[in-house]
């Protein structure tokens, strides 16, 4: 008998500041929405664990799409995008989550963002606390420089394999063998866009003068760090936390930059800890 | 306990020409490296995926494509069976700790994947520091 997941992808085309987006996502689950993610260069198959983790989908609607470029999310079809380089920007990135959201008819999702998603997760608690009923960024960080490099997408390397083993030590040792050989897998095929996407990462996003601005009371901002983590790191975040009023820190331990592709048992541990503060503070 | 060099580079070559990871892209795997760990420094120079030659002992002109360089604490520190946090990668110490990587780092990033391989193949034989 086959073997089918209760996880299904579907298609939804939205309108991004002109840009036509025909955007790939995975859904399971019933209940609160909670918009996953993934890390620069990689796709959602980041989220396989939590999207067939029962205990969460019973009373979450987990849907994990695929930003344009990454994936099973194409680049614009409405333009001749390989005639400029790519660069994300903190605006585009934050109007397509709206968009997205909207398109879904998501009312007052949770979003949940890992590095490049985690930082863009502040973006949103900044600009749109309202539409949100929180944000977790996970590894995330008020600035977070140094990325933004050429080694990514250069054209005398395998650029695939320098994506994927230029982070494989963003990764903790102890994370299962098979789940970091899976995310080295997925970062060898973000290669075009991985250089782009850290654009936004280390150099768009920078909100070491804004974060006073953020109201974690009003949309609470519930952020986690792996002890790996040397990107962005257990400091950073707490730093940052520490200066949005009501803002959270959680330390994860023993475990690095993607969470919850590495080592998703743990990771859950702290997912249902940051889930389980927003139900108190919010219902 | 550090490990005397003659032997340290035995145990390295054994380990590397053996391993099944390495050996499953081990094809134009072929330059030379120095590590430099303060107390000792190697040249190792790989063909192909296999380890043909470790100079234990380098000479000023001795040629090589890209080093990395940090104290020998910083060694020891890599060579634990679980490293901990910040010393368990080559990026984790560049960006975190006091390791320099030098050279022609384009070769390195060419040959980054098997490259990271036997760099973590020292929790398994130890340094030489």
């Amino acid at each position: 008998m086959a073997r089918h997941s209760p996880v299904s992808g579907r298609y939804v085309t939205i309108d991004v500041d002109g840009m036509e987006y025909k955007v790939f996502y995975l859904q399971n689950g019933t209940g609160q929405p909670l918009i996953c993610q993934h890390t620069a260069g990689c796709h959602n198959h980041q989220w396989r664990g939590l999207l067939e983790d029962e205990e969460i989908t019973k009373n979450y609607n987990v849907i994990a799409y695929d930003l344009p470029r990454h994936g099973k999310s194409d680049p614009p079809h409405n333009s001749r995008w390989w005639e400029s380089e790519y660069k994300l920007t903190a605006d585009h990135y934050v109007n397509f989550i709206l968009k997205l959201c909207d398109a879904l008819e998501l009312r007052d999702p949770i979003f949940m963002g890992s590095s490049f998603g985690g930082n863009v997760a502040l973006q949103l608690a900044l600009r749109h606390p309202d539409r949100f009923k929180a944000v977790i960024p996970v590894e995330a960080s008020d600035y977070a420089p140094g990325f933004f490099l050429d080694w990514w997408r250069h054209p005398h390397s395998n650029a695939a394999q320098v994506c994927a083993s230029g982070t494989w030590d963003l990764m903790a040792p102890q994370s299962p063998e098979m789940d970091r050989w899976l995310t080295w897998f997925y970062y060898s095929q973000g290669s075009e866009s991985f250089k782009g996407d850290l654009y936004f990462y280390s150099v768009d996003h920078d909100l070491r003068e804004e974060l006073e601005r953020i109201d974690g009371r009003k949309c609470p901002v519930i952020m986690m760090t792996g002890t790996y983590d040397y990107l962005t790191t257990p400091e950073m975040t707490e730093n940052t936390a520490r200066r949005i009023k009501g803002g959270v820190y959680i330390e994860m331990e023993d475990i690095g930059h993607f969470p919850m592709s590495e080592n998703y048992p743990v990771f859950k541990i702290y997912l249902k800890e940051a889930l389980r503060i927003i139900h108190e503070r919010k219902g | 306990m550090a490990t005397d060099l003659k032997s340290w580079a035995v145990k390295f070559k054994n380990l590397s020409d053996s391993d099944k990871a390495l050996s499953a892209m081990a094809r134009y795997y072929t330059c030379t490296y120095m590590w430099d760990m303060g107390e000792a420094k190697v040249i190792i120079e790989m063909l192909d995926g296999k380890v043909r030659n470790i100079n234990i002992d380098p000479a000023p002109l001795d040629a090589y494509d890209f080093a990395l360089r940090a104290s020998a604490q910083t060694w020891r520190e890599f060579a634990r069976p679980v490293p901990r946090p910040m010393f368990h990668g080559i990026w984790a110490a560049s960006f975190r700790h006091d390791l320099t990587m030098e050279g022609n780092i384009l070769v390195m990033m060419q040959n980054l994947r098997n490259f990271t391989l036997q760099f973590e193949m020292l929790r398994k034989c130890g340094v030489p520091v």
